[in-house]
């Protein structure tokens, strides 16, 4: 027998008690985890809002929030605003939902989450790289159809579609050419279709919510902005991709920083429910802690002991509350698609080192004051406890 | 060391509790040869306990001599090293840790040796055949009757080849029988391991099997008797 398998064996001596003790920190590791996986996967695809094909800045008409789903800008600025300097490249964009997704008929509809329809954007499809589309699984619609579509990842699985499928739009059938993935889980969520046809349907004609600019390899993006501001005050304003993710970022680090709370409060109720576990485990065990002392072992190996087998406490629980965190977010996410369909969760190695971190301090703290206790106990009176 | 010399030397040792109103010991004389056999006999609260812990270093003397195989106790700091190395005990309860093979409680002082796990499992397979435990290896203490528990306490008092086996009252949890073995394995691994065995009891009987009594009265060393 090794010193280690012993203070592994130890904690299970009484079981009720230690399980008690694990499920109270598991609880506080879960949602250190479950809240890391989240708030992690909304970062990410704010993050692949800054895709490098991606447009960098997106006109919008002054004094719009940049939210309205119908066209607002006449088209002719996409063209104009090539000539400002720094501009490379334009594209128009309408946005629009529709809630009649039916595959035969126009007025069957689903419940989406936040109650709206599906976003359906209207864009030249020479253009989509300018909306983060890199890739299309199957083919883009032509620009000339009036009858294609392509469709989100996120959307299709929602919808359960996929290429060659029909969707019924505007009480109209259009074929499914092909998917993409971008990684924004709103873009992801959509559906586009060309340009000239959405404005058709939503009798925009000749109208675009936004345009996509991207700018000059050698160019600064805020410069570009502002010329673009300059160049057309009291009609065009304008957001950059990066300031738009900065604000998206901040209202993350405030779940961030709630999530940091609740590690904290996790660390403190966790390390006074160990305390009372290695405490009451101490005072069981102190004529076997005199028994070894008479035997000879050192002051610091029975603190190791007992804090060791506190730290084997938390770290079961870190284990526990990881599996059940991620079991969970996943079952969540699969029951309602919806939010699922939003939030991909994110596995980085931070979050997990993290909540083992919490454990381990939950376990140290826990166990140092019990274990020094118990190494300072005088053998005799130990060996005299009844 | 030589046979005759004392591996315990005790001189005008002092030890009193409650701030001085209870004087355990007062001005203790012992000396103890190595390989002897003696009994510590003397009436309940006469200080042959605490004499007892004075030798294994349990506890600390106020004032006085102690040596105790060549270790002044008085002086040295590191007493776990001593308990370690030189010093076996034996309780009236057994008190073997309750969630451990009897193999393993055997093994429990070897964790401040440097035997490797081999050379641990051989040594306590070597003392549980000597107490008759090796068919008992894998169950737990409380699987076992007091005499069993007894004997693997004496395995656990001997695996670090101790210069020395204190035993307080080793028979006074059990039946007269099986008292009766546990004192005669006592008295075999005493010549056999060629250990000095100190121990405390207040049964006349018990006692007469040592070769030397001492009796204790008042934390003194009133009478010594030779019994062989």
């Amino acid at each position: 027998m090794s010193f280690l398998s012993l203070v592994v064996k130890n904690p299970f001596r009484n079981k009720t008690r230690s399980s008690l003790a694990i499920v109270g920190i598991a609880i506080g590791i879960m949602v250190i985890v479950a809240l890391g996986m989240v708030t992690g996967g909304l970062k990410n695809s704010t993050q692949s809002t800054l895709k490098a094909g991606a447009a960098e800045v997106t006109v919008i008409q002054a004094g719009s929030n940049g939210f309205g789903s119908s066209g607002s800008i006449n088209d002719s600025y996409v063209a104009d605003l090539l000539n400002v300097s720094g501009v490379k490249d334009t594209a128009g964009t309408l946005r629009a939902s529709n809630t009649s997704t039916g595959t035969t008929s126009s007025n069957s509809s689903q419940a989406r989450f936040g109650g709206e329809g599906i976003t359906i954007t209207g864009i030249d499809s020479n253009k989509l790289s300018l909306a983060g589309v890199d890739s299309v699984n199957g083919t883009a619609f032509t620009n000339s159809s009036t009858n294609e579509v392509i469709i989100g990842k996120t959307e299709a699985q929602s919808l359960n579609k996929t290429v060659g499928d029909t969707i019924n739009l505007y009480g109209k059938d259009f074929t499914i050419t092909g998917t993409f993935e971008t990684g924004n889980f709103m873009t992801d969520n959509g559906i586009m279709m060309p340009l000239s046809t959405l404005q058709n349907l939503t009798s925009n004609d000749g109208k675009v919510s936004d345009i996509l600019v991207k700018v000059t390899d050698n160019a600064n993006v805020t410069s570009v902005s502002q010329s673009i501001e300059n160049t057309y005050p009291n009609q065009l304003s304008t957001t950059t991709a990066a300031s738009s993710a900065d604000r998206i970022n901040q209202g993350l680090s405030f779940i961030d920083t709630a999530s940091w709370a609740i590690s904290l409060l996790a660390i403190f109720i966790g390390a006074v429910g160990v305390i009372n576990t290695m405490i009451m485990t101490v005072y069981e065990r102190t004529r076997e802690i005199g028994v070894l002392k008479a035997v000879g072992w050192k002051d610091r190996r029975i603190l190791g002991m007992i804090l060791g087998e506190s730290i084997v406490l938390t770290l079961i629980a870190f284990v526990v509350g990881t599996v059940i965190a991620i079991v969970g977010v996943e079952v969540l996410l699969t029951l309602v698609p919806s939010v699922g369909g939003i939030i991909k969760p994110s596995f980085a190695i931070d979050i997990f080192l993290r909540a083992f971190a919490v454990a381990f301090i939950v376990g140290v703290i826990g166990g140092l004051y019990p274990a020094y206790r118990a190494s300072r106990l005088s053998p005799t009176e130990a060996l005299r406890y009844e | 060391m030589n046979k005759q010399e004392p591996i315990i030397e005790i001189k005008g040792l002092k030890k009193s509790y409650d701030n001085g109103k209870i004087k355990a010991l007062n001005g203790m004389d012992l000396k103890v040869k190595k390989g002897e056999f003696i009994s510590i006999m003397g009436p309940s609260g006469s200080g042959k306990s605490t004499l007892l812990n004075m030798i294994g270093a349990l506890d600390t003397a106020d004032e006085g001599y102690i040596q105790v195989a060549d270790i002044d106790l008085m002086k040295t700091k590191n007493l776990n090293e001593f308990r370690s190395k030189e010093i076996g005990f034996v309780f009236q309860m057994h008190n073997l840790i309750p969630n451990l093979t009897v193999l393993e409680n055997v093994q429990i002082p070897m964790f401040e040796t440097k035997a490797s796990s081999n050379e641990m499992n051989e040594r306590a397979l070597e003392l549980l055949k000597s107490v008759n435990m090796e068919d008992k290896i894998n169950q737990k203490p409380t699987k076992l009757s007091g005499g069993e528990r007894q004997r693997v306490a004496i395995a656990r008092a001997l695996v670090n080849h101790p210069s020395i086996i204190l035993a307080d009252e080793p028979t006074g949890a059990l039946d007269s029988k099986t008292g009766e073995v546990i004192l005669n394995l006592l008295k075999d691994l005493h010549s056999h391991e060629n250990v000095t065995l100190v121990m405390v009891t207040h049964e006349p009987y018990v006692g007469n099997m040592a070769e030397r009594i001492v009796t204790v009265l008042d934390g003194k060393c009133q009478i010594d008797t030779n019994v062989m």
